[in-house]
């Protein structure tokens, strides 16, 4: 938890460094997001990786795997808006804080992370059984975060340029729905996985 | 002979009758495209067949999941793997039709050259997951697992990203008419439709050569059991 | 045997992974030779009609079947040596059974 904190303040403090002319909108929210796909990459890797055999084993004769996975999601939605928040103070305590429209701000922070802490969870899991893990782990969690990313993105954008609702409307819908997309298919592909 | 003969030389007829049909067959004059409309034949059937092999992939991947019989794995695997071999000379052909037609090869704002893009970096962490993964069980779940969710994103990202974005420089997605309008219901659907089916087969053929060779391999490596 | 038959599979992986490349490279390339005509846009799109009075469309078509006639000659010629070893591995497989019966 500490280290992704770390993480993020590190990255936002180099980004601030080398934007000498100051941060427009547009930059800080594609800056912003890209830090949260990775600072989330991290959180989740943790999830799986330190699994030891011994626990491995553990877990599976006493847990249902579905149980299993709901709770790992579940910490890795919340441990993910933790990081979404000190990212969100980090950026406004370095940079600026550009957001007109809060509210949206965080509407799309919240079901924009959850979406990515779904997908990771399950990328992690894969990711942990082979050996070289963390440039696997970056990879396989790309193109599943291309979709999540873009509409998070067209919403962030909406949220600082002050646009109204109604025009946010598909892009929230598109995230709710990829949302529950994503943690069906996380929690029905879980099984297969279980036995490993 | 070979093995299933009539459906193979039927895809190499199909095939043969759609290229010389494609140059020596009637086209509708457009501008901007003047002759390279008869690409048509050649850039789309390649990426028809691609979604076929992938589709199968998928097909296979779940009903693998569902028995954990290794063959099915095997026909999953080899399906993506003709999948990306057709989706390699589609990207080509596509990049040097755009050459001609729109400017430059690679597009930065067309909605299904970016989905294209993201389809094949999912396929491509594919091939490298099966390549890093050593045990053969461990590996045939695993990239069962991500094959269904691969082949969800490349369709969403091929067939339906495309059609919902605003503005794009493909026909038939982002507002543009389909080919329909271009004249398609009289000349050339009698080349196109053949072209398809030829590829879809001659990838089929393909399919089943890499299967029955990885099959051999398999049957040979492992006496115990044989699939 | 089985090494041998290893060896030669891996003959096969090599021929079948060089034939893909070339089919790739032979697509690229003749893809682009018809199109290599097309200059300016006038009033009415001009085609390649000039290119088909002459008879030099024939041309075009025979190079492209010829490269995919060959393709599929060598995709032809590997389905057979498929169904010889497969037919082979089942008559030794038979004639073990015959013999541990006996």
């Amino acid at each position: 938890m500490a280290s992704i904190l770390l993480y993020v303040l590190s990255i936002v403090f180099i980004s601030f460094l080398s934007f000498k002319s100051g941060i427009k909108p547009d930059v800080w929210c594609a800056l912003f997001w890209i830090v949260l796909f990775f600072a989330a990459i991290n959180a989740a890797s943790k999830s799986f990786f330190t699994e030891s055999k011994a626990r491995g084993i553990y877990n599976y004769t006493l847990y249902h795997p579905t149980e299993f996975v709901i709770s790992k999601i579940v910490y890795n939605i919340l441990l993910l808006w933790v990081v979404c928040l000190c990212s969100v103070l980090c950026f406004s305590w370095m940079i600026n804080y550009p957001v007109q429209n809060t509210l949206l701000f965080i509407m799309a922070l919240l079901l924009g992370s959850t979406a990515l802490a779904g997908s990771l969870t399950l990328m992690s899991c894969i990711a942990s059984k082979t050996g070289n893990s963390y440039s696997v782990m970056s990879l396989l969690s790309m193109p599943v975060c291309i979709p999540v990313m873009l509409l998070s993105l067209r919403l962030t954008k909406n949220a600082i340029d002050g646009l109204e609702w109604s025009v946010s409307y598909k892009y929230l819908g598109g995230l709710f729905f990829i949302d529950l997309i994503i943690i069906t298919l996380s929690l029905f592909l879980f099984r297969y996985l279980w036995k490993e | 002979m070979i093995k299933n003969w009539w459906w193979k030389i039927g895809a190499i007829a199909l095939v043969l009758y759609s290229i010389a049909m494609g140059f020596l067959g009637n086209v509708p004059r457009l501008n901007i495209l003047n002759e390279t409309i008869r690409n048509l034949y050649f850039h789309v059937p390649l990426w028809f067949a691609m979604l076929v092999q992938m589709g199968i992939s998928w097909v296979f991947a779940l009903m693998y999941l569902n028995g954990y019989k290794i063959k099915y794995d095997i026909l999953s695997s080899r399906a993506a793997y003709v999948g990306g071999m057709f989706a390699l000379p589609g990207v080509i052909t596509g990049s040097i039709w755009a050459t001609y037609t729109w400017g430059k090869p690679w597009v930065a704002d067309d909605p299904k050259l970016q989905g294209v893009m993201a389809a094949m970096i999912v396929y491509f962490v594919y091939y490298l997951l099966r390549a890093l993964i050593p045990d053969a069980q461990t590996k045939a779940r695993i990239s069962a697992v991500y094959n269904i969710f691969a082949f969800i994103m490349t369709f969403v990202f091929i067939m339906i990203y495309p059609r919902l974005a605003p503005n794009s420089l493909h026909p038939g997605n982002g507002g543009n008419p389909a080919f329909g309008k271009y004249d398609m219901d009289n000349m050339m659907r009698l080349v196109f439709y053949p072209a398809c089916i030829g590829w879809i087969l001659m990838s089929v053929w393909l399919l089943t050569v890499l299967n029955r060779m990885k099959k051999l391999q398999y049957n040979l490596d492992n006496d115990e059991e044989e699939i | 045997m089985r090494k041998k038959f290893n060896l030669i599979m891996s003959r096969f992986d090599d021929l079948e992974m060089k034939r893909l490349l070339f089919f790739n490279f032979a697509f690229l390339i003749l893809n682009s030779f018809g199109f290599a005509q097309q200059t300016s846009i006038e009033d009415a799109p001009q085609m390649a009609d000039s290119f088909r009075a002459d008879g030099k469309i024939y041309v075009v078509v025979l190079v492209l079947s010829v490269v995919f006639a060959c393709l599929a000659t060598y995709l032809i010629i590997i389905d057979r040596k498929i169904s010889k070893l497969e037919r082979r591995i089942a008559e030794t497989k038979l004639n073990n059974k015959i013999a541990e019966v006996k």
